[in-house]
């Protein structure tokens, strides 16, 4: 080893590992016998049969090595024997970097399976951060590690647009249950419930924002979500950066702190809830001085002390719960979610294996960010794919964002007949609300009567149903009303009618909605014209706005009533139109 | 019994008894002044359980085959586990009785005892020695160590058989083996995977006290038996 030299990064990998090592990190590097009895339970091993380099023991091994060769005495003196090996190169550190990042997802299903107590997926996460530490990690880790420490989410959404999407939301709320509700509260002080959210919501899944304020608000609640320091999940889980991890969970508890809010309530995100709830105190070094629960833990108490009333008979559709591995291995965190399941649902189907036991979504540890490790990923996410299809369920359940992502992600790369939805949208869509609608129906829609006279709209789904329902609707306020049933004929007709909003399903033959969305925005002539995405994939949001083109005006899911149909088309055309066109469409 | 005999018996193994105490403690001192991790979080999970709950759960884990699928769904290997301790247990208490209490293996009936779980222990040996080089997957992550420290247990587990009667009608060539192996095995454990006894009790320690303060030890599980997948 002496003469060898060794690069710059490869040495501070090595120095940091004698910073980083504590007790129980030792106990796991030297314990392993190498029994094997490990191997399968990790289901990169299981989808990659005869690979045993995915093997958990194979790769604890390949940073056992380092630390035999430095830290332990028998790889000093016998390196050979023990099967010792220093690193030299930086080479050696990115195939380091493609064993730690992209053959586990710290899910720490081995580290439950070992009967020494080995807890690979710990210093598998130690080894991430000795990586990062010399900047080798993958492009988006590094891509999300900077928005997290510099925009202070990992998202990267800006203050202002965050603070605009609570605002538009609380419109929602208040058109949908008048003008006196309370909508979303922000920096309240002195209140029961400071409310903490996944940036993935703000961006990609506002509804379940909405959902969990509709909630908060029946169960007459006092509660707020912060301006700032609102980002509950923590990349530094994911990338080992124990010092991201401490930066961010304090933001977080600063602000609780200085809000005086009594409890944080985590909304449905497993490594979200693992690194605030758990290890978040832990790597900032901070006792904090309030409570923490997941929002399923408070949900559930709002239905068992009588605060809100659920009918599950509005959700019949079967559903399974799949166990996030933070919440269920990390946390503990997976009666909860079924005892709420089974108030809200009619027909829940166990999983099996479950809890502590279930497989990972394989998007966890950060995997959804790594684009380079995708195919090995979706490889051994058949594994979740048998278990989903086993259940017979047309609907999975996850109390996690990031699961949310990778179930989406292997659902329709095993082409699976499944929707992925989280516990706050059932248990919303199961309220009982008593007071409804401050404005009677029929009043909105006569006062509404011909709002939408002299706008030419598209309506663009390939459910004939559906076309001929939101055209009536249209029309019967003045519109009048385009049809078109796939991408082709809608791309055909938005050139050469131009219209005022175009209403586009996702899902459609020939060209898909994300194709014409993306052609419209390209064509110099049509680039302006507004979109409402109307679809039943929510969950492909993602797909919309992840574009490099203006997002869509508007994205509202169905099912789809009248008037929230209305309220959407009108808002989108209210502002766009309002000087330009009212004089043209007289 | 001849000098060499003997001296194999009593001197020899005091001297590697003494060198493996303090090569273990040592090995303790250095292992201990590892800080250990600190966790500041209020217990999460079911109320049911505590850290006390979860290490005692973690200790006792391995008296549980149901407790962890790979146990549960491997169960000859359990035995095959099993088996083998015992004899490493039935051959340590070998080389102690023979020097200090032989009149014990007067009894028919515990040389029959001693012999059964020792040779149970050699065939597991043999069996697991074919498992480490037949297996891709055990020989990917074996060792010269894991090779050598199984081979030499096997060998070994065959001599301690062959010494359980104390006889030396036969010659005493298996008794002087037996007790050099021993003395070899005393002072070799400490640099090999076999001390692995030594870390155990930290290792799951550490890990039931933070499962148990988190709600995950011990394990619930709505049990199945169709949901078992092996590559092995
Ligand atoms: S089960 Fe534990 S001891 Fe056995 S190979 Fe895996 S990590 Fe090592
Ligand atoms: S932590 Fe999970 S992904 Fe990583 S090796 Fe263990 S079982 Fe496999």
């Amino acid at each position: 080893m002496g003469n060898k030299s060794r690069s710059y990064k490869a040495e501070k990998v090595i120095q940091g590992m004698g910073r980083k090592l504590n007790r129980q990190m030792v106990g796991s590097l030297l314990a392993c016998v190498h029994c094997g009895n490990c191997t399968d339970s990790c289901h990169y091993v299981l989808a990659n049969p005869g690979d045993p380099t995915y093997a958990p023991a194979y790769k604890a091994d390949q940073v056992r090595r380092f630390f035999k060769r430095h830290y332990d005495w028998t790889g000093r003196v016998l390196p050979w024997w023990v099967k010792a090996k220093s690193l030299y190169t930086d080479e050696e550190l990115e195939e380091l970097k493609d064993t730690v990042f992209g053959k586990c997802t710290n899910c720490r299903r081995c580290t439950l399976n070992c009967p020494m107590g080995v807890d690979y997926a710990t210093f598998n996460r130690m080894t991430r951060g000795l990586l990062v530490s010399v900047g080798i990690m993958p492009e988006g880790v590094a891509v999300v590690s900077k928005d997290q420490w510099e925009i202070g989410n990992q998202m990267g959404v800006l203050k202002e647009d965050y603070l605009e999407t609570l605002e538009w939301l609380t419109e929602e709320l208040q058109a949908e249950h008048g003008a006196d509700y309370p909508g979303i509260p922000i920096d309240k002080m002195d209140t029961d419930v400071v409310y903490s959210i996944n940036p993935r919501e703000v961006k990609y899944d506002p509804r379940t924002i909405s959902d969990a304020a509709l909630i908060f608000n029946e169960a007459g609640e006092n509660w707020t979500m912060p301006s700032e320091g609102w980002d509950m999940t923590n990349f530094g889980l994911f990338s080992g950066d124990d010092d991201l991890g401490g930066a961010v969970a304090r933001r977080l508890y600063e602000k609780v702190a200085e809000l005086r809010g009594k409890t944080l309530v985590i909304s449905e995100c497993g490594h979200g809830y693992r690194s605030t709830r758990c290890e978040g105190q832990n790597w900032a070094k901070w006792d904090i001085n309030f409570e923490m629960e997941s929002s399923v833990i408070t949900m559930l108490r709002y239905i068992k002390e009588g605060r809100i009333k659920v009918d599950k008979s509005k959700n019949t559709e079967p559903v399974t719960f799949h166990d996030s591995c933070n919440n269920a291995r990390s946390c503990g965190l997976f009666d909860e979610p079924r005892e709420l399941l089974n108030l809200v649902c009619s027909d829940f189907r166990e999983m099996y294996p479950n809890r502590s036991e279930n497989y990972c979504c394989t998007g966890g540890g950060g995997a959804m960010s790594m684009s380079e490790y995708t195919p090995q990923r979706l490889k051994s996410a058949k594994i979740k794919a048998d278990q989903l299809r086993a259940t017979g369920a047309t609907a999975v359940v996850t109390s996690c964002h990031n699961c949310v992502d990778g179930l989406t992600d292997l659902i329709k790369h095993y082409k699976l007949n499944m929707k992925v939805t989280q516990l706050v949208n059932l248990v919303a869509n199961a309220l009982v609300i008593e007071k409804e609608v401050a404005v009677p129906a029929e009043v909105v829609t006569a006062a509404a009567e011909g709002e939408l006279a002299g706008y030419r709209i598209l309506v663009a789904d390939d459910e004939p149903d559906f076309v001929t329902y939101a055209a009536t609707v249209l029309e019967d306020h003045g519109a009048v009303v385009l049809r078109a049933y796939d991408g082709d004929e809608t791309l055909e007709i938005a050139r050469r009618e131009k219209p005022h909003l175009l209403t586009l399903d996702i899902k459609m033959p020939g060209k898909s909605g994300i194709e014409v969305f993306e052609s419209i925005r390209n064509d110099p002539e049509l680039k302006t014209m507004p979109i409402c995405i109307i679809t039943g994939k929510p969950e492909l949001r993602k797909l919309i706005y992840e574009r490099a083109v203006l997002p869509p005006e508007g994205y509202v899911d169905k099912p789809i009533d009248e008037e929230r149909l209305l309220r959407n088309i009108k808002k989108i055309l209210k502002p766009v139109h309002k000087d330009e066109e009212i004089e043209s469409r007289k | 019994m001849s000098d060499f005999l003997h001296f194999s018996e009593h001197t020899l193994q005091e001297v590697a008894l003494s060198f493996m105490a303090l090569v273990y403690i040592t090995r303790l001192i250095w292992l201990l002044h590892f800080a250990a991790g600190r966790e500041r979080q209020a217990p999460t999970g079911s109320k049911d359980t505590n850290p006390t709950k979860g290490f005692i759960y973690s200790w006792a884990n391995i008296a549980m085959p149901w407790a962890m699928e790979s146990t549960r769904t491997k169960f000859f290997l359990y035995l095959q586990f099993v088996s083998f301790h015992l004899g490493v247990t039935a051959a340590i208490a070998l080389s102690f009785v023979i020097p200090y209490a032989p009149s014990l293996l007067d009894s028919p009936a515990l040389v029959i005892l001693l012999q059964t779980i020792i040779g149970l222990a050699f065939i597991v040996g043999v069996m697991r020695i074919i498992r480490r080089v037949a297996g891709p997957y055990m020989r990917a992550i074996s060792s010269p160590d894991d090779y050598f420290s199984l081979l030499l247990l096997t060998v070994w587990f065959a001599f301690a058989f062959l010494s359980v009667p104390n006889s030396t009608a036969g010659g005493e060539w298996h008794l002087i083996i037996y007790f050099i192996l021993t003395a070899f095995f005393l002072a070799y454990v400490p640099f090999s995977k076999i001390s692995h006894y030594l870390y155990y009790p930290f290792t799951r320690y550490y890990l039931g006290k933070t499962m148990g303060r988190r709600g995950v030890y011990p394990v619930r599980r709505i049990p199945r038996s169709d949901t078992t997948r092996t590559v092995q």
